[in-house]
Formats: structure tokens, sequence, C-alpha cells
């Protein structure tokens, strides 16, 4: 024993130090190989025409809904050109406004919050399941009802505005809300009263989420009160194909004088 | 001489270490974006993806139409009335403003439900395509919440008597299909709640009410 402890003295420090460095050097050129293998292989299978795909998809949506949104600005600066014309159209105009705005076509800004969801960093036991771990549909679901309930007046989910026909659904590990592809973290913009934050931290369902998944399994839950919050506007069609609307008594549009157009 | 060279080799062994572990790191936390979906999920993305194109584009093109009627108009100097009642139609149908016909499914309950798996069968009606839906006779709009435990569900606070129904307005076979599929959201509330039974009746002709809710928030203006 003392042989071996004098033999080590007489290693120069250098070497140790060295020694230990190429160690360290080799696991992590190990660590790296080992982490790019499976990747490349699957990146090589039949996903990469569809990675394409999905990409090139997703580049279309972006600019679909970008000239979605010029052709509304454009529709509704001729519809409002019109104004000095006639009182009916000023009307028309005014009640066409409020729709836009009622069915979410209209971005907005005001009082708010915006709550953050970001997947759990705990290392997930070998008898857990990953997907507890992540912020899945479920959870981002639960924040929009919980903030309608608390009396949000409009939700976004990172730029997504939800509506009356918004679907959030799991694909993966990630998101589709409106069919876009979100991924996580996660932003849940809510307009609303000054008093939005209190009534949410104070709502049973909202501090169960916390509890559940955040302190049971780690989900990151932050919220934030900023001074205004802006939430984008739905970028879809309103076109419904298989509605058609009823004439309400009450309805203003259907009592409106017909002909006034071209002949 | 001895000691400098040693200290340039530890040198040399340090940065290239310092550059694995950032590369290391980098790799690890990964861009979040498709890279890391299966086939299977990204066919899923895929179909998801082109669906809702088809869409943006049909919506481009009607807005399209709209704009050039609407500048025609203009440029003759007529008042587009008829365009602008349109519209207000199409918005105010869509928002839930007005009510509306059109074939659909019903779906009613056996056994007990809760305000979650209502939602849950809503989320998926969206899903599907439904373009307008009603729960116990209220227009389901951005803003209502379905809650509570099974035998006292509300809507938005207002509790539902037994037996209530979910009504949806939109294609009956493929709101049918996709709620009923195997693994479905059906299937997973039988298998939480062996009790409960749900029915999907596809429907020629329903009629959901218009909601009686304010929709334009108090608290928040346009942008510009």
């Amino acid at each position: 024993m003392v042989s071996v402890a004098g033999r080590l003295r007489a290693i120069p420090s250098w070497q140790v130090t060295l020694g230990v460095a190429l160690l360290a050097l080799g696991f992590l050129i190990a660590a790296q190989l080992a982490s790019e293998g499976p990747r490349v292989r699957y990146t090589t299978q039949e996903r990469s025409p569809l990675l394409q795909t999905a990409n090139e998809l997703q580049a279309e949506q972006d600019s679909l809904k970008q000239r979605i949104l010029d052709l509304r600005d454009q529709i509704q600066s001729v519809e409002t050109q019109g104004e000095g014309a006639a009182e009916t159209v000023r009307q028309l105009n005014a009640q066409l406004q409020q729709a836009r705005v009622s069915a979410g076509l209209i971005a907005l800004t005001g009082t708010g919050i915006v709550i953050q969801l970001e997947d759990s960093r705990r290392p997930v036991p070998p008898d857990g399941s990953e997907a507890d771990y992540l912020v899945g549909s479920h959870d981002i679901r639960t924040v929009v009802e919980e903030l309608w309930g608390a009396g949000a007046e409009a939700v976004a989910v990172n730029g997504e505005r939800i509506t009356t026909t918004t679907a959030i659904i799991d694909v993966g590990t990630s998101l589709l809300v409106n069919s876009a592809y979100l991924t996580p973290p996660y932003q849940v913009t809510a307009l609303g009263a000054p008093d939005l934050y209190d009534k949410l931290s104070a709502s049973p369902g909202f501090v169960d989420l916390v509890r559940a998944r955040g302190e049971g399994y780690g989900i990151q839950i932050s919220l934030a009160e900023p001074d205004s919050v802006d939430v984008p506007a739905f970028v879809g069609t309103v076109t419904l194909r298989y509605s058609r609307p009823l004439p309400s008594p009450s309805a203003g549009p259907s009592v409106l004088p017909s002909g006034s157009t071209s002949p | 001489m001895h000691r400098r060279r040693s200290q340039l080799t530890i040198a040399a062994v340090a940065f290239v270490l310092g550059l694995l572990v950032v590369i290391q790191l980098r790799s690890q936390a990964g861009d979040p974006g498709l890279a890391q979906l299966s086939a299977q999920d990204l066919t899923v993305l895929v179909a998801n993806l082109n669906d809702r194109n088809d869409q943006l584009r049909q919506e481009g093109s009607s807005l399209e139409r709209e704009l050039s009627t609407l500048t025609a108009n203009r440029s003759r100097g007529d008042v587009s009335v008829d365009e602008i009642t349109a519209d207000l139609e199409r918005v105010r149908a869509y928002a839930g403003l007005d009510a509306v016909a059109g074939p659909g499914v019903t779906i009613s309950f056996s056994g007990p439900i809760d305000g979650h798996g209502v939602e849950e069968l809503i989320n998926e009606l969206r899903n599907a395509g439904a373009e307008a839906i009603s729960v116990g006779g209220t227009r389901v709009v951005s803003g209502v919440v379905v809650s509570g435990p099974a035998g006292s569900v509300a809507v938005s606070g207002t509790t539902l008597p037994a037996g209530f129904e979910l009504q949806a307005i939109g294609a009956p076979d493929k709101l049918t299909g996709s709620l009923t599929r195997s693994g479905g959201v059906i299937a997973q509330l039988a298998a939480t709640q062996s009790k409960l039974v749900v029915t999907v009746t596809p429907v020629d002709r329903l009629e959901l009410p218009a909601t009686q809710r304010t929709l334009v928030p108090a608290h928040g203006r346009p942008r510009l």
C-alpha cells in the first residue's frame, strides 16, 4: 500500500490532470456519438420526405394566413370607405365590426395575464411514463377552460387565437391548435378584467392543476401580469359549409332594406 | 521547456473539452420542432396541415372574390349593402350570435358523465370540423365552459337537467366516425367510467340557438 502511494505521488500533477481531462473527453465523445446515432438513422428512413412535406406545408400555412390577413384589411377598408354614403351602410359596418370582434377576427390589446407551461425537468422514473412529464393538450385545455371560467374575454396559445371552433390536440410530444403546430414552452395569453389573475389563482380547478401537474410531475407553470397583453386575430375560415343562419326575431341585419345595391 | 509543453497540451485538451460540452448540451436541448416526431405523428401532422391549408386557400379565394365585388361596386359608385350583409351574416353565424340549422349529430348519455367528459367530446367535435355546438340547449361559443361532477354538470355555472344532450352541426359521418373510432374519445371515456354509455345519432337537420352572451370584450380594444 505504501509503495503504491509513493508511486502515485511520484507522477507529475500535470499528467494526472491530463489523464482526467482525457477520460472526460472520451466520455463526451462517446455520449455525443451515442446521442446522434439513433437520430441520424431515424431521419434517413421514410421520415425525411414526410418531414420535408410538413415543413413545406407549415411555410405555406404561414403565407396563406398572411394573405388572408391582408385581404381582410383591404376588404375592411373598402367597406368603410362608403361610410359617407348612407346611414344604412354606416350601421352595417358598425355591426360587422362588432361581429368580427365577437368572432375573434380582430387582434385585441388590453389588461390581462400570461400563463406559461413548460415540460418537467425532472428525470422520468423507471416505472413512470414520459408523457406525464410533458405538457399535453389536456393541460392546455384545462388552463383555457379555467381562464374562461375566471372571466377571460379572449385567449390565445402561442399566437393561435382560441375561437368557438378551436380544437387543441396532441401530436407526438407537441400540440396542434387550430391545426397549427406548436411546441413548448406554451404561453397562454388571456385578456380580461384586472382581477383575472386573482380569480384564476383562487379557482379550485387551477389550484388542482398546479398541485397535480406542477408539484406532482414538475411541469413548470408560471403566471405573469404584464401592463397589457396582446391577443392575435384568428386566421382561418369562418365560412360555414353545413350551417345556415336562421332568421331570428331580434336580428338586425335581416330587417335592413334590401335592393339598395346595384340593380 | 517540459513544463511549458505540458501546459500547452492541457490547454488544447481543455479547449476541445469545452467545445464538446457545448455541442453536447446543444444537441441535448435539441430543437423541439418537427425533428423529434415519429413517422406516425408526422403523418397526422401532414394530414392536419393539408386540411387547414385547403381551408385557408378557400377562405383566401372567397375573400378575393368579395374584395373584387366590393371594389367593382365602388368604382361604379354603388353601395355594397348586399355584400356587407352577407359578410355580417357569415361572421355572426360563425361566432354563434345567430341561430343556425344544418345536419349533424346528437349525443346522448346513459350513466354518469362529468363536465370534463363533455369538454373532451366538444374538443373532439371541433377537431372533426363541427361548425356549431350546443349542450343542453345552450350554444357553446368562446368563453362557455362545461364543468362539474357527474349528476350536476353545469354550463357556465347553470346546472343542466338530467338527460341533457350535446348537439353539433357538421358532416354527420365525419363527426360520428371521429367520436366513435377505436381508441377515440368515447372509448376513452368508457374506459374510465364503465357505467357510461355514449350514443351518437346522425341527424339530417338540427337547429341550434344563438348565444345569449355578449362576446365583445369589455377590457380589450382592437389593436391597430
